[in-house]
């Protein structure tokens, strides 16, 4: 997911690299603000677990293939978003530095995508589910699907920042792409997520982050909250069906036309291309309905696995010393 | 130490360029490859051996670059076609050689970062960066994660193998939630370390920002 230098357009490059630093900035600005001195020590040593636990390789039996947690809703869930952010975007400076993961120059879109979008926006799905459920099941189904979404959104910001550096005629069939490659991937990340964060949870519920909520919560309040958390919902949903939008209008230019020439419905009719490079034009429809059920097959996926395991706080007392035990 | 050896250092450390020349030089060269034209060979056969004398005379061993560049290269040839159909001169020159051409400016590209860190190493990376003006405290925030990421990578490793020789298990995979339990377990560690040092810092005097000595005793 880490996007290498030549990909981008110079004006993308440009755009996403001040985006970065101001919300790098902001995101420095408030942490001096709430943390102080501390602030140092903590994104250092935060950073260093992000780095460590990046590491840990799980495999996907039976497949000989192995992946590992990004941990931007991991960071945010723990730390709250501003701090979750400066944690990725360390970590991404230090990936690019040492391993080359991720271009010098596209380090601004990086940290755009994975470090703004995934912690910030993946932080206001989590808080909007985590309020409407509700203590610890809130809090492990919020973040499983702030994770499953953050990746999402994040793969949707590449292809969208792919399309604006010169192929915008491809933005559709790139959105499609990386939508449902990222559905595999997401779904790994919603299920390591959910895992850290009920052991976190069994066993130093104090250590998840937990603002202070500003005065009475008021019905007006809440929705004011909710509502960016649905809108960013909806625009991960909206990944999955404008794919499906783009055929979709093509059959109706089609229907249209031969109803205007019945007759001649045959070779003359001429079915727009909508994607002139895309050489899968018959597998269109297919690809399409393919990555729209991935889609709600993930998200469903993602609520279903998370009510499960939340079952764990309700079926019977958590136990910290067992969970500790079990470990190491 | 052979003598070929000594005489690279030798020949390092009298012709040593100021930390913050090198460090602007790097995104310079990958600003420079990145908006170098798509297939022309010429410039770019230039600017590889102007990056092939730098990769000599740092003594990085190209094993190791080639191995990282082939690493990254199996994702990164998905995106090079990706780019490569978009591009206005695949209609002259052909699919081939605009696709090489991608991905010869991301090698450079890849080689220059790669190179700089081995040359200076992330300390004296943010410690020129600092000097170039960027703000004390992800400086410090970095040199912070330097620091205890070796700690940390240690003692996930430390409890990555106390539990195979815990379990009576064959193979090498541990199911996903006993990793995950060793990475929340982790955090629970590193937060509290975190809090130590934050603790043991402030007993020292710490006031948010990293003293340094005037003079890198490395130097």
């Amino acid at each position: 997911m880490h996007i290498p230098d030549g990909v981008l357009s110079t004006g993308t490059l440009l755009a996403t690299g001040i985006s970065a630093l101001g919300g790098a900035s902001y995101a420095f600005s408030r942490l001096e603000k709430a943390r102080k001195e501390k602030t140092v020590v903590l994104m250092g040593t935060m950073s260093a677990f992000v780095f460590a636990a990046q590491m840990v390789n799980f495999t996907l039996f039976p497949f000989p293939i192995s992946g590992h947690l990004i941990g931007g809703v991991l960071a945010a869930v723990m730390l709250g978003p501003w701090a979750g952010a400066t944690v990725i975007g360390i970590v991404l400076v230090v990936q690019c530095l040492l391993a080359g993961d991720g271009g010098l120059l596209s380090l601004g879109a990086n940290f755009l995508n994975m470090g703004l979008i995934g912690c910030l926006v993946g932080f206001v799905i989590y808080r909007t589910i985590r309020d409407a459920i509700g203590g610890r099941t809130g809090v492990l189904i919020g973040s499983m699907a702030a994770a499953w979404f953050s990746v999402i959104l994040a793969s949707a910001a590449f292809a969208v920042e792919f399309a604006a550096s010169g192929h915008w005629s491809r933005l559709l069939d790139t959105l499609a792409w990386m939508a449902l490659v990222h559905t595999g991937i997401g779904l790994g990340e919603a299920v390591i997520t959910g895992l850290v964060v009920r052991f976190v949870l069994m066993v130093r519920p104090d250590l998840i982050f937990d603002p202070k909520p500003e005065g009475n919560e008021t019905a007006a309040g809440w929705a004011r909250r909710a509502a960016p958390g649905g809108l960013a919902i909806a625009a991960g949903i909206a990944v999955f069906l404008a794919p499906l939008a783009s055929p979709y209008a093509d059959g109706l230019e089609y229907v249209s036309e031969k109803l205007e020439i019945p007759m001649n419905a045959g070779p003359s009719v001429e079915v727009p291309a909508p994607l002139p490079d895309y050489e899968f034009k018959a597998l269109g429809d297919s690809k399409s309905i393919a990555t729209a059920v991935a889609g709600l097959v993930g998200t469903l996926v993602v609520f279903g696995v998370g009510a499960l395991m939340s079952r764990v706080f309700t079926s019977k007392a958590s136990q910290p010393e067992s969970s500790l035990e079990d470990v190491v | 130490m052979s003598s070929d050896a000594a005489a690279r250092i030798s020949i390092r450390t009298r012709y040593r360029l100021d930390d913050r020349v090198i460090l602007l030089m790097m995104p310079a060269f990958v600003c420079l490859v990145v908006l170098l034209p798509v297939g022309q060979a010429r410039p770019l056969a230039a600017a590889g051996v102007v990056l092939a004398f730098a990769v000599g005379l740092s003594g990085i061993d190209p094993a190791v670059l080639l191995r990282r560049w082939l690493g990254l290269t199996a994702v990164f040839g998905f995106l090079a076609v990706m780019v490569a159909l978009g591009r206005p001169e695949r209609a002259t020159l052909g699919l081939g050689p605009v696709v090489a051409s991608i991905l010869a400016k991301n090698a450079l590209a890849l080689t220059a970062v790669l190179t700089t860190v081995h040359v200076l190493g992330l300390p004296r990376i943010v410690r020129a960066a600092r000097a170039l003006g960027l703000p004390d405290v992800p400086a410090s925030s970095l040199l912070v994660m330097e620091r205890y990421r070796h700690v940390l990578g240690e003692e996930s490793a430390r409890m990555l193998r106390a539990r195979r020789a815990r379990s009576f298990r064959r193979g090498r995979n541990l199911d996903w939630v006993i990793l995950s339990g060793m990475i929340g377990l982790l955090f629970v560690r590193s937060f509290e370390r975190g809090e130590r040092v934050h603790a043991a810092m402030l007993a020292r005097g710490w006031n948010g920002s990293m003293p340094e000595l005037e003079e890198d005793s490395r130097r």
